[in-house]
């Protein structure tokens, strides 16, 4: 029995599609038990929709996907320009690293309009969000490819006396490969999103619009039925990309961890003005942009607008008040969905290890739902569970739960082989070969997801609140862009920005401390 | 369908294009004129039939216009565009108006589509809200950033609006249909209509009628855009007016050419018919009646500003500036 | 087992095949062969004959194709369920995030044994890590990991040891200082110890008895035995030692299994 339970989560296709079919089948059931409610269709009436409304749905998602795509190869490009430009130049790394995570915390709600003025009528705005979801993911997952050769390797081309390029060509490119692979990946739902966003700020056609459609005209099955469209395409695009990658014979990276590089050893007043001179690069690259763009200061609010709003205004205390307070409403969401997911996707991954047939029907599940953009299924969990806490907690949690679920797995499988062999010999069980050996191996794609999770947690909380609940900072945003506050609104992009950079600092100094102790050759360099 | 073809070769156009600024708005396919944009405060929909009645029927391109008319969403805030100067129009509320004003934009309602203030309160028969006294003790679904308009609906009826429970919710009817609430804070022509759609009959209190008097539907330009581009307003507005007559006529004619033109919005033809229906009232009363399509007059401007003070915002009577109307109906 | 006493391994036309149709690679095919109690046997070979294939059906890491494969007169399962044998490879296969004493007190807790701390730390002196019982594996060499992976292994008190080219990693000085270090306390403990190995004179060295293997599928080709005295520290480097060596390696020349060793 110990060898079925040395070569887990592999089961037979049939296994896999007996539990695909009982997962259908229970969500058909409590689609007709609660169908009074206005909250699930089943797959029988998405089916049914599908048939009477298909050629508008398939018109709406070639719309959406073209500037899905469009965004997709403009994000992956930049990403990898970013990724190539740390690696030559590894003194811009952490500056890169910070801007990237500032820019993909920038919440829809507020980069919309701006993008909309900014591009102009058309799929501008679309193609833009889209790039943007994906440039973070695609620099931070090949930035960890290109580091992923053996130092013997960086050895080998150095002692022929070649150049950091011959580096790069010979060794850092070939060995990033699957990482690229592995980024498509994380892209194609991210860009999906990003463009069904960007059809918020206006537009005629497309699953985002559609989705603003269902929800206002009570069309739960139109809502589910838009839902299911994206996830099967993100699901499509997501597979093609695996498929791809087992026809080139690139094998799946192990862990995509990549912990943030260790602050180089300086005096606590040179890290201080290390921060001050990024900060102030940032400052000066918001402003250079406005400035750039000549765009009107009544919406396009530049740093000295923001410090009036919130430091040296007449009314700034009164303003600071009202936004940490929507801050501190959308943390007390934010903070304990994240914790909820990462806390039930590590939990999963560690049950379906003990039970693995239990993985046949859940990982395709979870690939589905993490595919399902936050946008359709934010609005979706609310109505299930209502306006309060619980419903916001849910979208973030779901957010976060299949990212951490499908990570945690992968660093479960990564255990050390001869240590649970060691183990075996000592017939010591799943659970104490879980407990000394697959869980401490787990740790560093735990770490790695709950960085992952802040910009995953802001962006569901801001949306669910935006969207559904009427909260928080998400809620506050949409009201100041409809009411034109726009100094309150960009404070409050300010306000989550710092908030992302210090929670991400936060989990990077507690990742360096786990993985120290657990996995110390994760943080070789 | 014929605007299909036009738009579908922009769009490859735009996609050729790096990043894509390539018009997608509906223009007319036949229009060599001046291009002129109006930017609509919420996806297409029959809400702004009249438009496209005057697009379809070139009341516009024969006054020499080349006009796009640019979708909203919950995401796209009317002013930027305007202030940007993107486009010429736009459509916004006396409320939200006056707020962009107070953050410095300097923007002037130069015309009213919706006479009557379309919020209402709308509730189940079985539990029915008829007038303000009737929301006592109930407990009301609605969007928290409406608070303000709750507030000045109680003042302005002498009602306690401590005595109602609020429910929070986003824009939709489920919390209702649900038993979660009530009745709700929402506009008489959408959720009603999308109960009424579902087979769902509601009562609806409309608030205008009980003193709630906000412009909405105004139509915005900049004072810079009235100032040295009025002509092309004056013709934009008297092609929007000629439409808005045709809508009156046969509204549900008007529902039909938005569905027809918009195909890929899957808007629901009999939510269209129905909306159509609805807002009639509210766009048309006996003042446009005396004086024409989008009129106001000075005794509602003074109730807005009455209202506006509830709300929290100070203006003046300079808000408002009636000349292009004067000039679009004058002749 | 119904005495304290170690036990003898009896393999009766034992095979073992791995994946399916043309994919199938078969690892053992009835192979006969039997390991004395409370002696410790050395298994050589060619690469890919088989001999760790062997020791993890030993072990009960895999379970036969077909044949027998008796522990005294259980089942390997039976005997690794109640902690009576550990195994040692040649990756030490530590964890990293406990300390040699942590490391060392998982042998003893795996096994079922209280725990002692003072048993641990006397383990530890023994395999001459004395002022390291604090230090993680990543701070020390591999010689160091490797002796605390044996005594990691002794400290269950196995009476089947099996050995999977425990000194494989590690330099020829430290390597020859391990076996002589080492090899004592299994023969101490009068476990029943299988050695698999490459090394010719590794396996005179530390057996009793030294199996040659053919190239797969593995037959036993010779079985010597190394009557050399205890305690062997001394006595290497002697005519008899070498004689016993080229006896094993003609063995194995003969087998047709020395040039694939040679390449090793």
């Amino acid at each position: 029995m110990t060898g079925q339970a040395l070569v887990p989560l592999r089961p037979g296709p049939w296994l896999q599609g007996a539990g695909v079919l009982g997962l259908l089948l229970a969500w058909e059931g409590a689609s007709q038990a609660s169908q009074s409610h206005f909250v699930l269709a089943g797959p029988s009436q998405i089916l049914e929709r599908l048939r009477l409304d298909g050629g508008l749905l398939l018109r709406a998602l070639l719309a959406t996907l073209r500037a899905g795509a469009l965004g997709f190869a403009l994000g992956v490009a930049v990403g990898l320009g970013l990724a190539l430009t740390a690696v030559l130049a590894p003194r811009v790394e952490r500056p890169l690293t910070t801007i990237s995570l500032l820019l993909f915390c920038l919440p829809l709600v507020a980069t919309g309009p701006v993008l909309r003025v900014i591009l102009g009528p058309g799929i501008g705005p679309q193609v833009a969000l889209a790039a943007l979801a994906v440039v973070h993911t695609t620099f931070t997952t090949v930035l960890v490819g290109l580091r992923a050769a053996p130092a013997s390797w960086f050895d080998l081309v150095r002692s022929y006396g070649r150049t950091r390029w011959a580096e790069l060509w010979q060794v850092r490119l070939p060995a990033s490969v699957p990482y690229l692979l592995a980024a498509l990946q994380i892209a194609a739902p991210a860009a999906l999103l990003g463009a069904m966003v960007g059809e918020f700020t206006g537009a005629e056609r497309g699953l985002g619009v559609l989705t603003i459609q269902a929800i206002r005209s009570l069309d739960v099955v139109g809502a589910w039925t838009i839902a299911t469209v994206a996830a099967a395409s993100a699901m499509a695009v997501h597979g093609g990309l695996g498929v791809l990658g087992r026809r080139l014979d690139i094998i799946p990276p192990p862990v995509l961890l990549a912990p943030p590089p260790d602050p180089p050893v300086r005096s606590p007043a040179a890290r201080g003005l290390a921060l001050l001179g990024l900060m102030g690069f940032v400052l000066l690259l918001w402003q250079g942009l406005m400035d750039a763009l000549a765009l009107s200061p009544f919406f396009a609010k530049r740093p000295a607008d923001v410090w009036a709003y919130l430091v040296a205004g007449s009314d700034a205390a009164v303003h600071r008040q009202t936004l940490l307070v929507a801050l501190g409403e959308t943390a007390s969401h934010a903070l304990p969905g994240a914790l909820a997911g990462l806390a039930s996707g590590a939990g999963l991954a560690a049950l379906l290890v003990l039970a693995p047939p239990f993985a046949a029907a859940v990982l395709p599940l979870s690939l589905a739902l993490r595919s399902i953009p936050v946008v359709v299924t934010a609005p979706l969990i609310v109505l299930g569970l209502g306006r309060g806490p619980a419903g916001t907690i849910a979208v973030v949690a779901a957010m976060v739960f299949f990212p951490t679920l499908v990570a945690c797995l992968s660093g479960l499988r990564h255990a050390s082989r001869p240590i649970l062999d060691i183990l075996d010999s000592y017939d010591a069980g799943r659970i104490r070969r879980l407990a000394i050996a697959q869980l401490p191996a787990m740790l560093p794609a735990l770490c790695a997801s709950a960085r992952m999770s802040i910009p995953a947690a802001i962006l569901a909380t801001t949306t669910a609140e935006w969207l559904a609940t009427g909260r928080g900072l998400g809620s506050h945003m949409a009201m100041t862009a409809m009411t034109s506050d726009y100094a309150a609104l960009w404070s409050s992009i300010v306000l989550i920005g710092l908030a992302a950079l210090a929670a991400h600092a936060g989990i990077a100094a507690l990742e360096r401390a786990l993985l120290a102790r657990f996995a110390p050759e994760q943080l070789a360099p | 369908m014929t605007r299909s073809a036009p738009t579908r070769r922009q769009l490859l156009f735009t996609a050729g294009s790096l990043l894509g600024s390539g018009l997608l708005g509906v223009r007319p396919t036949h229009a060599q004129g001046i291009p002129v944009a109006m930017q609509l405060s919420w996806l297409h929909s029959v809400q702004f039939g009249g438009s496209y009645i005057a697009l379809r029927n070139g009341y516009w391109a024969e006054q020499g216009l080349d006009v796009t008319l640019l979708p909203g969403g919950p995401n796209a805030p009317v002013a930027p565009p305007l202030v940007a100067g993107q486009a010429l129009l736009g459509r916004g509320a006396a409320d939200y108006d006056a707020a962009a004003v107070a953050q410095g934009a300097p923007f002037r309602i130069i015309g009213v589509a919706m006479q009557k203030n379309p919020f209402c309160i709308a509730s189940l028969p079985a539990n029915p809200v008829h007038e303000p006294r009737d929301l006592l003790g109930k407990r009301l679904g609605m969007a928290l950033i409406n608070r303000p308009v709750l507030d000045a609906l109680c003042a302005l009826n002498g009602i306690d609006a401590t005595a109602i429970e609020i429910v929070p919710t986003q824009y939709d009817a489920a919390p209702l249909l649900q038993g979660q609430a009530d009745c709700l804070l929402c506009w008489a022509t959408d959720l009603p209509v999308a109960m009424a759609v579902q087979g769902v009959d509601s009562v609806v209190m409309l608030m205008a009628d009980h003193g709630y008097e906000i412009h909405a539907q105004t139509y915005i330009a900049t004072e810079d855009s009235l100032a040295q581009r009025r002509d092309e307003i004056v013709k934009l507005l008297r092609g929007e007016a000629r439409g808005w007559q045709d809508y009156r006529k046969d509204p549900a004619a008007a529902a039909a050419l938005t569905v027809e033109m918009f195909p890929d919005l899957g808007l629901d033809p009999e939510a269209q018919r129905i909306q159509a229906e609805r807002q009639l009232p509210l766009m048309f009363t006996d003042v446009t009646d005396a004086h024409g399509f989008g009129w106001f007059t000075d005794e509602s401007v003074e109730a807005n500003i009455r209202t506006l003070a509830l709300l929290g915002q100070e203006v003046g009577p300079d808000l408002w500036d009636r000349s292009v109307l004067e000039e679009v109906h004058g002749n | 087992m119904a005495t304290d006493r170690p036990p003898s391994i009896e393999v009766r036309d034992l095979s073992k095949s791995y994946g399916h149709g043309p994919h199938r690679i078969e690892a053992l095919v009835d192979l006969n062969l039997r390991v004395e109690a409370g002696r410790t046997t050395a298994l050589v070979g060619p690469s890919g004959c088989g001999k760790s294939t062997l020791l993890r059906l030993v072990a009960g890491l895999e379970t036969p194709t077909s044949g027998s494969l008796r522990i005294g007169d259980e089942t390997p399962e039976a005997v690794r369920a109640r902690g009576d044998l550990a195994v040692a490879f040649q990756d030490a296969a530590l964890l990293p995030w406990r300390s040699v004493r942590g490391n060392v007190a998982l042998g003893r807790a795996l096994a079922g044994l209280q725990r002692d701390r003072t048993a641990v730390d006397a383990l530890i002196a023994l395999v001459g890590l004395s002022g390291f019982e604090e230090r993680r594996p990543a701070e020390l060499s591999g010689g160091m990991r490797q002796r605390v992976a044996i005594a990691r292994a002794l400290a269950g008190r196995p009476r089947l040891l099996l050995l999977d080219e425990p000194f494989g990693a590690v330099d020829e000085l430290t390597r020859g200082q391990l076996h002589q270090d080492l090899a004592p306390l299994w023969q101490a403990q009068g476990t029943t110890t299988l050695l698999v190995t490459h090394s010719v004179a590794e396996a005179v060295r530390l057996s009793d008895r030294v199996v040659v293997l053919t190239p797969r599928p593995a037959r036993v080709a010779a079985d010597i035995a190394i009557d050399l005295p205890w305690p062997r520290g001394t006595g290497i480097g002697s005519n008899r030692f070498h004689a016993f060596c080229d006896e094993v390696s003609a063995a194995l020349r003969d087998s047709g299994g020395d040039q694939r060793l040679a390449a090793q």
